[in-house]
């Protein structure tokens, strides 16, 4: 059995960790809770967004918050795109899984013939900063991705339970048709929501350049934890996300700390299995 | 005349499922669409609420052409639905439900009045108001379907089968309450099997037999013809 000093660091760092599964559920959770599109893309949108954020920083000193400052936007209109294409096409939930699925791909590619399959890794002098509280190391940037993502988090949750608009978005993902009979305008909600949801995987691509090693394939190392995360969290519901992120990310690391690094994704799928068993009505 | 459609012909894909339908609403009153399963009766009360594109014919509201308008546009007239089944949106709070009736800017301007308005007209919702709607029973539910409209402050509500499923000892009560929806301000549709009622409570009524008006007229009348004796109170 490891020391509790082991432990607690695995925790804290597994919490830290779980910040960016929460992160990138949330964009993922909410079209496909709210708009019934399973968006694959969000990977590789993110991807996209590091690699960007990436090639800015080390061929034009660029800062990654000003970086950030230029992709999110970008992000936000490739979403409200990707929504325009959806809806002209009446495009359904599994559909969307395809075609998502399939323009992540594409990115994949594209990524691959513009910055080779080589690993990449955005050096900073800021990218393996920590503080000691106690006897545990935390990572300055890997707080700053929690803190941001609680941010987008709580504020997203605000938003949709407490204005108008947010209450026409989960009225329209219950029943699109009476929604519209009080007045709800489904499609305009829709763009913004989509834009929204691809802005968080600009966000989070730019903490993904500053805290990962870049590849093309990794577009797919995330895919099933976040998954877990996205169903795990309820969807439609980005606080569940960030919560549910931390708990996986925490658990994973735990096993890791405790078994060995092998048992990381059983952890994950477990919980998941569990909980749809449990309560299957969770999706 | 505040409601007026001339030859509606409304259908699903290619299934026509009413045809010339042409029958007014004015405003104060209360008009009652009978018919039996299937006549087309919700049909038609969905497509003057905009959910349902009509093939052919006119749709007048307050004199403005309805016809072209998209389905988000209809209650900005002035017209609220109280859809068959109630159709709450079930895992959001009941006050979240009546606050989607005031979702459009001019409602949305009253809605502490509106509010206030509906948990005084019942006020069993009041105690609910954060519980999802889905848990109610059967009656608070159709409580919440017609205060949601009532929020949008509309200027004609229609009811389709607002008595369905409802235990007989509130059907009366549910019949109280469209007239004093009526009483308030605003005109009435209804669609109803409780033919009955549905007539006792009308200024006028029409008769709706597979997908067509078959007749019309004060209920008085429409009671005395031997075919709708026969039809719909079996005698
Ligand atoms: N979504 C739909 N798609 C195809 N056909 C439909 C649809 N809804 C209704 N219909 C058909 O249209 C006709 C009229 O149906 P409608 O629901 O308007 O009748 P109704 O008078 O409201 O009946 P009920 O008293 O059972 O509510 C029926 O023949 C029905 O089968
Ligand atoms: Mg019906």
């Amino acid at each position: 059995m490891p020391s509790a000093t082991l432990l607690g660091q695995a925790l804290i760092s597994g919490v830290l960790a779980g910040g960016m599964y929460g992160l990138l559920a949330m964009g993922l959770s909410l079209s496909w809770g709210l708009l019934r599109l399973v968006n694959l893309s969000h990977f590789a949108l993110a991807f996209l967004s590091a690699y960007i954020v990436y090639e800015l920083g080390t061929k034009y000193g660029v800062a990654p918050w000003w970086s950030a400052a230029m992709v999110v936007p970008v992000m936000f209109g490739v979403g409200a795109a990707q929504y325009w294409l959806f809806d002209r096409f009446h495009v359904n939930e599994l559909a969307s899984l395809l075609i998502t699925f399939s323009f992540a791909v594409i990115v994949e590619a594209g990524i691959q013939i513009y910055w080779t399959a080589d690993y990449r890794r955005f050096e900073t002098h800021y990218s393996t900063l920590s503080f000691k509280v106690g006897p545990f190391f935390v990572p300055v940037l890997e707080l700053v991705l929690c803190v941001v993502a609680s941010v987008l988090a709580w504020g997203t949750w605000m938003w949709l339970r407490k204005t108008y608009v947010g209450k026409g978005l989960r009225a329209a993902a219950e029943d699109a048709d009476i929604a519209a009979a009080y007045g709800v305008d489904h499609r305009k909600l829709a763009y913004l929501l989509s834009g929204i949801g691809a802005a968080y995987a600009g966000i989070a691509g730019t903490f993904i350049a500053l805290i990962a090693t870049l590849a093309p394939a990794q577009i797919w190392a995330w895919l099933g934890v976040v998954f877990a995360v996205v169903i795990i969290g309820r969807l439609g519901n980005p606080l569940g996300a960030l919560l549910a992120g931390m708990l996986i990310g925490a658990s994973e690391s735990l096993a890791m700390a405790v078994l060995s690094p092998a048992w990381a994704p059983v952890v994950s799928f477990s919980v998941l299995i569990v909980i749809l068993l449990w309560d299957p009505e969770w999706l | 005349m505040l409601l007026e459609t001339r030859h509606l012909h409304i259908g699903y894909g290619d299934a026509p499922a009413v045809w010339d339908a042409t029958l007014d609403v004015d405003a104060g009153e209360i008009v009652s669409v009978i018919g039996p399963n299937g006549a087309g009766k919700t049909t038609l009360i969905n497509a003057i609420a905009g959910l349902l594109r009509c093939r052919q014919g006119d749709l007048r509201f307050d004199g403005v052409d309805m016809t072209n308008l998209k389905a988000h546009e209809f209650c900005g007239h002035g017209i609220a639905l109280v859809p068959e089944g109630r159709r709450l949106f079930a895992k959001m709070s009941v006050e979240e439900n009546l606050e989607l009736g005031c979702y459009l800017q001019a409602a949305r301007a009253a809605r502490s009045d509106s509010l206030e308005r509906v948990y005084a007209l019942f006020p069993v919702l009041r105690q609910k108001r954060l519980q999802p709607a889905g848990e109610l029973s059967g009656g608070q539910q159709q409580m919440v379907a017609i205060g949601r409209a009532l929020m949008a402050r509309p200027r004609i509500v229609l009811f389709d089968e607002p008595s369905l499923g409802l235990a007989p000892a509130i059907v009366d009560d549910m019949f109280d309450i469209i007239v004093r929806v009526r009483d308030d301000g605003a005109a009435v549709l209804l669609v109803e099997q409780n033919v009955l009622k549905a007539l006792g409570i009308a200024d006028r009524a029409y008769v709706l037999e597979q997908g067509r008006i078959v007749a019309q007229g004060v209920p008085n009348e429409l009671l005395d013809q031997p075919h709708i004796r026969e039809a719909y109170l079996g005698v």
